[in-house]
Order: structure tokens, then C-alpha cells, then sequence
């Protein structure tokens, strides 16, 4: 059995803390001054594996082959329409592995949202490893359903992926997660023959209004809404700790800036030819929707030979426009915490294998995935795709998405669910105000 | 609000009929409307919108492409409505019989602490039973029964707490005049023979009434289900299966699939509902007089 | 069922009365008891057993030694942290694995589970003394105790209820009693996104969340949970009046003389019973979208110009709910009111028409009257059915839409219940989840109990007999 140099980076106090965690886990007698020591324990046991992790180097990643990993049974959750390919790459995987091949893994389609749900429920019950959107982690870290990662595993999240998706993968500075994709972002899909100039937010939204078509933009989802807020130059962004949790809020909504962009927003709800909503499949009279790359199979079977993409178009209000920004995201791969250290390295080998550029191209040309892997990215192929690219462009004019606290969310849905039903239409800017002042109060709340 | 028009003259009644066939023939209509549409979206072609949800009635082409997916080789629908078919046999089983020994006990005896029950039950009823899901699920996983054991832990959970639907069942029993009863005895019976062999066969529609309200319930399961079988489809039941295909992201243009598989569910359920129609009418008037 | 009490303070000296009661019997069937029942306050069944009473014997040894079992392979380990639902955190080895500490959900579960199984225990132990002192007084008199044979019997005879009654009694223990009690106890921890197990520990933290119900600041849940509460009322009020006059008015219709076909209007109306909601409520929740079949068809028949925004509109989505369910709850009454509707004697109509009263005073006078006092009990399960109907809300609207007035993820058309769900699904908020979960308790008792009482159908219950 193989175990890691803990005497460099870890104190003897901590050991001795580490043991009673171990031993005493269990049992009867568990005081209250070995938590706040197991407690201080976790919280600097992390960085100081990263830092002992880098000097060990071959071992963790080249997983010898004379070392006996034991028997085993390993779930994957993943999305439905990547579980084939999940179940391909890993057969492939535990093909080129001998020495795992006392463990058997079962892939389960489970869609991301409800991964994340389902692992907080019960963290023990859930998958070992499993797909999730970014926006997740901190509720996952928070609940405990993801390991640290750390050492050369670490290190190869650093190395491999783009800037963003390394940063996507880590609360604080512990990384929790492998990227396997860049391309959770959004921009907009539409039909050659009825949008003449994707540009303008206002032409668009004309040419749909004139053809009888409608424009489709989920403005009560706090995903897509930031587009118009963060384009017209506002920030919200939120910071954590290595545990999950919020530290503070850094928000100017309540500002001219933000005025701006609520107005744009109740401009945009004000035209007939505005739904909310995202999902192409779902949607039944598209002139243009504002969606992501998974749904560039069904936008291409809709439009036919009309099927066109671009970024964002830019918003007018009062005369002054701006174009829309928003979020920039990714998919991860998370691990949860493991008790056993053999299933543990098959469970990394396994993720850092799906996170690999290899895999990350084959995941592209099957399932169009756009890779966070920089030498994937760097492919042909996935250059030449249309959908990508355009995502590309919009991904330059957006920032990275963070890490926002549940609440978040509800609380967009809230102000875009407000737009929409038309409270909003004949408010005067000092009202406007207000309740942007609300929003602000209300995202700063949700950080202790 | 329609009236009846009593007035003797033949014209006049005719006039009332006239009418009271235009509204019928409007409510049926509007009755049937939705499983019209789902019929007709169930049978619409994948070259139409690639199975999305379209904003017209009728589709231009039809097909059996979506019933040809829920068949297909790859498809795991009919394992979904085998485990949901498991659990309704089940519990519809298990249940009647819990119902009806709750009945009969709370009907024909009168034993210290039972008005005390009775009204302990009707309080614990007025919880509502999602507060106690996360609960339950992990009482279920102590004893192995969630995920993988999904199905058994459904069947348990379905009728374990079902004693406490006694209402209808008890209404019915208490309408059987005791004094059949007391001859039994003097004939040398006892209360289980008195239960088995005479009350049984007297309480027919009660007994199919009860197991078809049982059978029916765990098809619409969907939310109690995925809590307790997440993460391991094949646990999962139909409707939980079919619930994801209109509701995540993952699931592009299963709109006639999920048409096409709601179709399967409800006509077996029709066709068996309409067989015991005449029952389930007696079960719902007598408990709807008894409360 | 409700008897009349004559003060609460007499129900409290009664209760005190009858525990000293016990208490004064526990002790002089000591000091009067032989040496066998006096081994039997340790030994439960020693006494029974020593009498020949195997069966009861064996069931009171049987009982206690499980209880042990339990206690000492299980439940003390749990019951032991109840006070502070552990003080273990989770940890990290140098290895990299996880190592559990405490968990302080199973610990309140299976604590509470063992706090009930010592209540229970000590009631069995009454038991196990009132059944010594019976033997007693039995072979004091010379009295036969009875055969094993003889008990067995009972259990299929005069005591065949309880044979009847155990497994289905347990069940409910374990499935709803149990459950309910320990979220009871949830909504006075802290048990909550940031609290949850087995990552992290969450402990108890008396009346705070009832607080946080009611405060009225920003992010209090107070006026979200009013705003809630009065829908969730109108709702229940709406959705039972409407469905039954209206399943009334149609059963009445289908009744008519003159109409043909009565069985095939009423199958057609029955078959939404037999689909399944989450099939075809989905469905007609789609057909009513911005987007949706509806919209369409009035837009390309040119009666609308813009969609209507049936499910983003507070007010609309709330009428709207309301009719849909009419197409929901309508058959069922109809079912119910066809069969109650024949039984009114037609003499009374044939009389009133002499007196020259037409249909209208008829059914107010006749109809009306007969069918409220018949049905009242099934008016009132209605209700409190709707307080918390679940499906109907969530299929349809989803609970939407939300409001930049509301927290906690609360949208206008959310009933209690959806809004329980909600907190439990999406913000792991368990503890307001629990505490919503007893207001929902709380209206629905207040508005039984008051309810009841008015009821005019409420008889003694033997007189159905």
C-alpha cells in the first residue's frame, strides 16, 4: 500500500490530531477539543499536502503497475447523452490499466443539476465520481461531497487546462475538481432567414417582431440575466474559503450602471416578440435564442440551412449601448470523499483519464463538447466548429463564473420573474433604484 | 349554472335536452382535449421538429417513431414499467390487506385506547408527508433498501403507513348490521372465521375499491421515487424516468416520447378503471357520506 | 368522536390523578406480591413464566432482552449525544481519505428511536406488573389462569383485533410517527446547507427558526410566509367550493331526465381519474406556456395580439390553477354526488312543484340543503386535501412565478407544501422546511377543528349502526 511522505509537510501535533480523528471517528468518546483540533487540522491539512504533494512526484500519477488496488465497485453520474461515451472511454481506460481491473464501474445517466442535489442529499449513497456545473462546487464543498485534490493531480489541473477552468476547479486555493469542459457559456442561435443583423439587440428583437417569430432569452435565470448587468460594466462576484462557504460580496448593482441594464432587460420583456426561456426543445417558434452549445444539434436540425451563430448582441438604452457580457462557465468532475485509499487512486486515475486531452477531443467530435483542455482547444477541428467559435467570441467579453451561494440563484429568478410579469414596465429610475438597492442588500446577506 | 326546465310543454323540454347536449357535448370535449393532443403528439414524426414540443395541433406527419424509441433495444422504458408494474401489484396487495384488518378491527371491537388511536391517527394525518421524506430515506438505507433496493423500499414505504387510510373501508364495514355477526357466533364461529369467511365475501367492492386506489397510486410517483432510488436507474419507475425527459436539459426532443409513454401508462390504467368503474363509484359515494 | 371536555384543567387533574393512581399500584404490587413478582420488576415475565404463563412469559422476557440487545449494540451509542448531537467533526488523513465523525442526523434518528423504545418499555413493564398482580389475585381465589391453548385462541377470537392491528400499527410507527417527531425535532436545529451531515455537525438551537418565521426584516421569512399562507387558504377555499358546485351542477345535468347516454358522459369525465396528473397536468401546463398551444392558436386566429402570460403573471397564474382545476377535481365530485343526488326522495321535488317552486328554489331549498349536510365531512377532507395539494400546484405553475418580495425561492402560486418541498429540494434548508411543516400541521388542525364543530352531519358515531 502506497502512502504519501506525510512527515514533510505535516506537523506532529497534527498526526497526533489526525490519529484520535481516525480512531476515535467512530467510537464512543469524541470531545470537544479534539474537533476544533481535527477542525484546524482539515483546514491547513490541505495546502500543506499541496505543497508536500509537488515533491513526490511520479508516484500519484503513474499508478505502478505491481501494486495490488484490491476489488471494487465505482459509480459514475454523468449526463445522460455522455454516458455511451462515458461507458466507451473508461472500458478503453481499464484496458490500458491492467492493474485496476479488480474494480468494475457502472455509469449512470444522471443530469448535473440533479447530481449536485442528490449528492448533498446523501453524500455516502452518492456516485464516486460524478459531472457537475461549476456553479455547484461551493454547495458541494460546503456538504462535503467533494476530496480535495491534490499533489501531481493538482498540479496536472494547473498545467493542462485554460486559465479559467484551472480557477473554476478550486474554492480558495484547494483544488476540488478535473475540468472537462469551456464551454458553458452562452450565445446567440438564430435563423438566417428572419435576424438580418445579429448585432443589435434592438434589430433583432424588430426582425423577429416582423416575421412573426419570437426571441428567446431566460432573463429570470441568474445565469443568463448577468449578461446585461456585467455588460453594462457592473461586477458581482463572491468569495469563499477552502470549506464552501462565502466570505464577502463584491456587487455595485445599485448604480447607474445597473440601472442600465434593468432598463435594457425591461425593454427587452416589453416586446411581443420576448420569451423567457433557454431550451430549444421546449421552445416552439424560434426567430433567435440566446442557449449554449448543447443544444447546437437540435438549433442546426431547426434552422436547416438557416442555422447561423454569434456572440451577444449589444443593448441601446437612453442612447447609450453597450454590448452583453455575462458568465463564462465549465463542467467538472468531482470525486467524493473516499474512506478507502486503494479505490481513492483508481477514482483519480479515472477522473484525470476523462479530463485528458485525448478524451476531451473524443468527448468533442461525439458529443460536441467544447473542450477546457488547452491542447485540445488547440485542434482543428475544434476550431473550425461554428457554434464554438462564436461562443469563443462571446467568452472573451465575459468573466469567469465564480462561485455564488444557492440563494443567488433564487434571488435572480426572483427579479427576472418580477420583470416579466410587468411590474417593472412604467417604474420611474428612483423606483428602479430601490429595488436594485434591494438586490444589493439581498446578495450581500448571503455572505457571513 | 345549468337548471332543469320541469315546465309540462314537450317544446320546452326539448329545447332544455337541446341544450343540456350542446353543454355535455362541450364538457366532454374540453375533457378530452389534452389526451387528444397527447395521442396525436405521441404519433407525430421525428422529421417535425425533432420530437420538441411544436405549437400546433395537428402534426403534419404521422409516425411511430417515438413508440419505436420506447421499444428499441437500447431504450430502458419497459424495464421502468416492469419495476412501477412490481410495485403497484404489490402494494395494492399488501395494502388491502392492511386497510382491511384495520377496518374490521376498529369496526367491530371496542377496546381500551381506541377512540385514543383513531384520533391519534387523524392528527398524525394532518402532517404533511414530504416533511418526513429525508427521513425516511434514511431509514430505508439502514436496512438496504434504497438505490439498488429501491423497488422493495418503495413496496414497503407504499403500504407500511397505509393503515391509516381506514375511513372508507371502516364506513362500510360499520354499514353491515352486527347482528350477522352475533348469529355466526352462536353458530360456533370465531371473529377470524367471522372476518374471513363472512365479512370478506359481503365487502367486495370495498376490497376491489381499495386495491385499485392502491394500484393506481405509485404511477404517479415521481417525487418520493427519485428520492429514494437517485442515481441508480434501474430502480427507477416510470414516471420518475419520464419526469427527467420534460424537465432536464439532458433530454433533447423527448417530447413525443414522453407523449408516446404516457400513452402506454394511461390506457392499461383506463381500460382497467373502467372495468371496476361501478366499484370505485361505490367506494368514493359510501366514504365521501362517512368522511 | 369529539367529546365534550369540561375544562382543560380537569383533563390535567385527571392525568395527574391517574399517574398516582399507577403509581400507588407499582407499589403495593411489590409489597404485597410474592417473591416472583417480585423478580419480575427485573426479570420481566419471571412471574408469568413460573406460572405456567409460557406464552406471556416468554413475550415480556422476549421484550425485554430485544430492548437490551438494542440498547447496547445500537441505541446507546446514538442516544448518548442527543444533548449535543455530536462534537466529532470530519477529517481529512494524510493519505488523503476521509474519516466520518460524528453524524448528527442518525445520532438525533436513532436517539429519538431509542428515547420512544424506553417510553415504550416502561409501558410494557406496567403491563408486565398489572399481569403478575392479576395471576396473583387469580390463584388467591382459586381461580384457573389460563392455558397457553387459551391465548393463543384469543388472539384469533375476542382479542383478534390486536393480532389485526400489530403489524399494520407498526408500520405506522416506523414510517410516520417516528419520522414526524424527528422533524419536529429538526425545525429546532440548525440543520441546513451549511450544517449537513456527515460533513458537518448541526445541533440544536431552540425557537430560532420559529423567530426567523416571524420576522418581518429583509430576509425574515415572515411576510413571504403570510403572503403564502392567505394563497394557500384562498386556494384550498376556491378549489373545494368551486369543484363541488360545479361537480354539483354537472352531475345534476348528467341526472337530468331526458338525457341519453348518461354512463358514457360520466366514463369521459372519469378517465381523468384513471391518467396519471404528472402525464396530463405536464401536458396542459405546456399547452397554457408563452409559447405554448394556447397562445398560438388564439395569436394565429388573430384574438390576441401578444401572448397572454398565463404562468408569469401573478394573478393570471393564479386564476388559472383555479379553472384548471375545476378539469382536475370536477369528475370526482360528480362521482360522488350522482349516487347521493338519487337518494333524495322525489316526493319532496314533486311537492314543491305543486307549490308552484321553480328549479331554482328547488335546489336551493331541497337540493342544496340535503347534499351540505350529507357531505359535509367529505367537503371538509376536500379542504384540508387541498390545504395540501401537492401535484396540482407543482405541475401546473411550479410555484411560480417568484418575486423579488418573496424569499426563500417562494413564487405566488406556492402552497405551504410546495414551498416545504422546495426549501428541502433546492436550499437543503431542512430546518424551515420542518418549520413550515408544522404550521402546515397547525392550519390544518385549527381549520379541522373549527370546521367540525359547525359540521350539522356530525352524529354519534355508533348510530350508523
Amino acid at each position: 500500500m502506497k502512502r504519501k511522505a506525510l512527515a514533510l509537510a505535516v506537523s506532529a501535533a497534527m498526526v497526533v490530531s489526525m490519529l484520535t480523528a481516525c480512531g476515535g471517528g467512530n467510537s464512543s468518546s469524541g470531545s470537544a477539543e479534539t474537533t476544533a483540533a481535527t477542525t484546524a487540522a482539515t483546514t491547513t491539512a490541505a495546502p500543506a499536502e499541496n505543497a508536500g504533494g509537488s515533491s513526490d512526484t511520479e508516484e500519484t500519477t503513474a499508478a505502478p503497475a505491481d501494486v495490488d488496488y484490491g476489488t471494487g465497485e465505482i459509480t459514475i453520474w454523468v449526463a445522460d447523452n455522455v454516458q455511451s461515451f462515458t461507458d466507451e472511454q473508461v472500458a478503453k481506460f481499464l484496458e490500458e490499466n491492467p492493474q485496476f481491473a479488480g474494480y468494475t464501474v457502472r455509469t449512470e445517466p444522471v443530469g448535473e443539476g440533479d447530481a449536485a442535489n442528490n449528492m448533498i442529499t446523501d453524500v455516502e449513497g452518492g456516485a464516486d465520481i460524478y459531472g457537475f456545473a461549476q456553479d455547484q462546487l461551493a454547495r458541494l464543498v460546503s456538504a462535503g461531497a467533494l476530496m480535495p485534490i491534490s499533489g501531481d493531480y493538482a498540479a496536472f489541473v494547473d498545467s493542462e487546462n485554460d486559465a479559467g477552468a484551472a480557477g473554476a476547479a478550486k474554492m480558495g486555493d484547494t483544488t476540488f475538481a478535473f475540468p472537462v469542459t469551456s464551454d458553458n457559456g452562452y450565445f446567440l442561435y438564430y435563423d438566417k432567414s428572419v435576424v438580418t443583423d445579429p448585432t443589435s439587440l434592438d434589430k433583432i428583437v424588430a426582425d423577429c417582431e416582423a416575421a412573426g417569430k419570437s426571441f428567446y432569452m431566460e432573463i429570470n435565470s441568474g445565469w443568463y440575466q448577468p449578461a446585461f448587468f456585467f455588460g453594462a460594466g457592473c461586477t458581482l462576484t463572491y468569495d469563499t474559503d477552502d470549506m464552501g462557504n462565502f466570505t464577502s460580496c463584491n456587487i455595485d448593482y445599485a448604480t447607474d450602471k445597473g440601472l442600465t441594464a434593468l432598463k435594457a432587460i425591461i425593454n427587452l420583456h416589453k416586446s411581443p416578440a420576448f420569451v423567457n426561456g433557454s431550451s430549444l426543445s421546449s421552445a416552439t417558434n424560434v426567430g433567435a435564442i440566446v442557449d449554449g452549445t448543447w443544444d447546437s444539434g437540435a438549433a442546426q436540425e431547426l434552422f436547416g440551412e438557416n442555422y447561423a451563430c454569434a456572440k451577444l448582441p449589444t443593448a441601446t438604452v437612453d442612447g447609450t449601448s453597450f454590448q452583453l457580457g455575462g458568465f463564462g462557465g465549465f463542467k467538472l468532475i468531482g470525486i467524493k470523499p473516499q474512506t478507502d485509499a486503494n479505490k481513492m487512486q483508481v477514482c483519480l486515475a479515472i477522473a484525470q483519464f476523462l479530463s485528458s486531452a485525448d478524451t476531451q477531443l473524443a468527448r468533442y467530435e461525439a458529443v460536441g463538447w467544447g473542450p477546457s483542455n488547452v491542447t485540445a482547444q488547440q485542434s482543428d477541428v475544434v476550431k473550425a466548429d461554428v457554434a464554438l467559435s462564436a461562443l469563443a467570441e462571446q467568452l472573451a467579453l465575459t468573466i469567469p463564473q465564480g462561485q455564488y451561494p444557492n440563494d443567488y440563484w433564487s434571488l435572480a429568478t426572483s427579479l427576472g420573474d418580477t420583470v416579466i410579469a410587468g411590474e417593472y414596465d412604467n417604474a420611474t429610475d428612483d423606483e428602479l433604484m430601490t429595488v436594485l438597492q434591494d438586490f444589493e442588500n439581498t446578495c450581500k446577506s448571503y455572505a457571513q | 349554472m345549468k337548471e332543469k326546465e320541469p315546465k309540462m310543454h314537450m317544446q320546452h323540454r326539448r329545447l332544455s335536452n337541446a341544450i343540456a347536449y350542446a353543454v355535455l357535448i362541450l364538457i366532454s370535449l374540453i375533457w378530452l382535449f389534452p389526451f387528444i393532443c397527447l395521442v396525436l403528439q405521441s404519433f407525430r414524426s421525428y422529421t417535425e421538429g425533432g420530437g420538441a414540443m411544436v405549437n400546433y395541433l395537428l402534426p403534419k406527419k404521422f409516425s411511430l417513431d417515438s413508440y419505436k424509441a420506447l421499444f428499441g433495444e437500447e431504450s430502458q422504458f419497459f424495464k421502468w414499467y416492469g419495476n412501477t408494474l412490481i410495485i403497484a401489484t404489490f402494494v395494492s396487495i399488501f395494502q388491502t390487506i392492511f386497510i382491511l384488518a384495520v377496518s374490521y378491527s376498529l369496526s367491530r371491537f371496542r377496546f381500551k385506547g381506541r377512540e385514543l388511536l383513531m384520533r391519534f391517527w387523524l392528527i398524525l394525518g394532518m402532517f404533511p408527508g414530504f416533511l418526513s421524506m429525508i427521513c425516511l430515506y434514511f431509514l430505508l438505507k439502514q436496512f438496504g433498501l434504497t438505490q439498488s433496493g429501491a423497488i422493495p423500499g418503495l413496496i414497503l414505504v407504499g403500504f407500511a403507513s397505509s393503515g391509516m387510510g381506514y375511513y372508507v373501508c371502516k364506513g362500510y364495514f360499520d354499514t353491515i348490521p352486527k347482528s350477522l355477526d352475533e348469529a355466526a357466533r352462536i353458530d360456533g364461529a370465531n371473529r377470524a372465521q367471522i372476518f374471513g369467511i363472512m365479512l370478506l365475501p359481503l365487502s367486495k367492492p370495498i376490497v376491489i375499491y381499495t386495491a385499485l386506489v392502491a394500484f393506481m397510486a405509485p404511477w404517479c410517483d415521481y417525487i418520493f421515487a427519485s428520492y429514494i432510488a437517485f442515481g441508480y436507474s434501474d430502480s427507477y419507475n416510470v414516471a420518475v424516468a419520464m419526469y427527467r425527459w420534460v424537465n432536464t436539459n439532458d433530454y433533447q426532443g423527448y417530447f413525443t416520447r414522453f407523449c408516446a409513454g404516457g400513452i402506454l401508462i394511461a390506457v392499461p390504467i383506463t381500460i382497467l378503471f373502467m372495468c371496476l368503474q361501478k366499484y370505485y363509484v361505490e367506494g368514493v359515494t359510501g366514504g365521501a357520506v362517512k368522511g | 368522536m369529539e367529546k365534550k371536555s369540561s375544562g382543560v384543567f380537569a383533563k390535567v387533574s385527571a392525568f395527574f390523578k391517574a399517574v398516582a393512581a399507577n403509581l400507588k399500584e407499582i407499589g403495593t404490587t411489590f409489597t404485597e406480591g410474592d417473591w416472583k413478582t417480585k423478580v419480575s420488576y427485573v426479570i420481566m415475565g419471571f412471574g408469568p413464566l413460573m406460572r405456567k404463563q409460557y406464552l406471556r412469559g416468554a413475550a415480556f422476557l422476549a421484550i425485554e432482552l430485544g430492548f437490551i440487545y438494542y440498547m447496547v449494540s445500537f441505541g446507546a451509542f446514538y442516544l448518548k449525544d442527543i444533548t449535543t448531537l455530536g462534537t466529532q467533526g470530519r477529517g481529512f488523513n494524510p493519505d488523503g481519505t476521509v474519516s466520518y465523525g460524528d453524524n448528527s442526523f442518525l445520532i438525533l434518528l436513532y436517539g429519538l428511536l431509542s428515547l420512544i423504545l424506553i417510553a415504550l418499555l416502561i409501558l410494557v413493564w406496567r403491563m408486565n406488573i398489572s399481569e403478575n398482580r392479576r395471576e396473583e389475585q387469580h390463584i388467591k381465589e382459586g381461580r384457573p389462569l389460563p392455558t397457553v391453548m387459551h391465548d393463543i385462541k384469543s388472539l384469533l377470537d375476542e382479542k383478534f383485533c390486536f393480532t389485526l392491528l400489530a403489524i399494520p400499527t407498526l408500520g405506522i410507527f416506523v414510517f410516520i410517527v417516528l419520522p414526524i417527531i424527528f422533524m419536529i425535532c429538526i425545525a429546532f436545529t440548525n440543520y441546513d446547507a451549511n450544517h449537513q451531515a456527515p460533513a458537518q455537525l448541526f445541533t440544536w438551537v431552540g425557537l430560532e427558526n420559529f423567530k426567523n418565521l416571524f420576522s418581518f426584516g429583509q430576509a425574515g421569512f415572515g411576510g413571504t410566509f403570510i403572503t403564502i399562507l392567505i394563497w394557500t387558504l384562498i386556494w384550498a377555499f376556491f378549489a373545494t367550493f368551486l369543484n363541488y358546485f360545479m361537480g354539483m351542477a354537472v352531475a345534476i345535468l348528467i341526472n337530468k331526465k331526458g338525457i341519453k347516454f348518461k354512463k358514457l358522459w360520466r366514463t369521459i369525465l372519469v378517465m381523468t381519474i384513471a391518467v396519471p396528473q404528472f402525464v396530463s397536468l405536464l401536458y396542459v401546463s405546456k399547452m397554457f406556456a408563452a409559447d405554448g398551444l394556447v397562445n398560438a392558436y388564439l395569436m394565429k386566429w388573430g384574438i390576441i395580439k401578444t401572448a397572454i402570460p398565463f404562468w408569469t403573471n401573478a394573478t393570471y397564474a393564479k386564476i388559472l390553477i383555479i379553472v384548471l382545476n375545476l378539469w382536475v377535481g370536477i369528475p370526482y365530485v360528480m362521482l360522488v354526488c350522482t349516487g347521493l343526488l338519487m337518494n333524495i326522495p322525489e316526493d319532496l321535488y314533486e311537492s314543491a312543484r305543486i307549490d308552484g317552486a321553480n328549479p331554482i328554489q328547488m335546489f336551493v331549498k331541497i337540493t342544496l340543503p340535503y347534499m351540505l349536510f350529507v357531505t359535509g365531512p367529505f367537503l371538509l377532507t376536500q379542504f384540508t386535501g387541498n390545504l395540501n395539494n401537492f401535484n396540482v400546484i407543482y405541475l401546473l405553475s411550479g410555484g411560480g412565478p417568484q418575486h423579488m418580495k418573496l424569499v426563500g425561492g417562494a413564487g405566488y402560486t406556492d402552497l405551504l407544501v410546495t414551498w416545504l418541498y422546495k426549501l428541502t429540494i433546492n436550499d437543503t434548508n431542512y430546518k424551515m422546511a420542518a418549520v413550515i411543516g408544522i404550521m402546515v400541521f397547525a392550519v390544518t388542525a385549527v381549520v379541522s377543528l373549527v370546521v367540525y364543530g359547525m359540521l350539522p352531519s356530525v352524529r354519534d358515531e355508533e348510530g350508523f349502526q
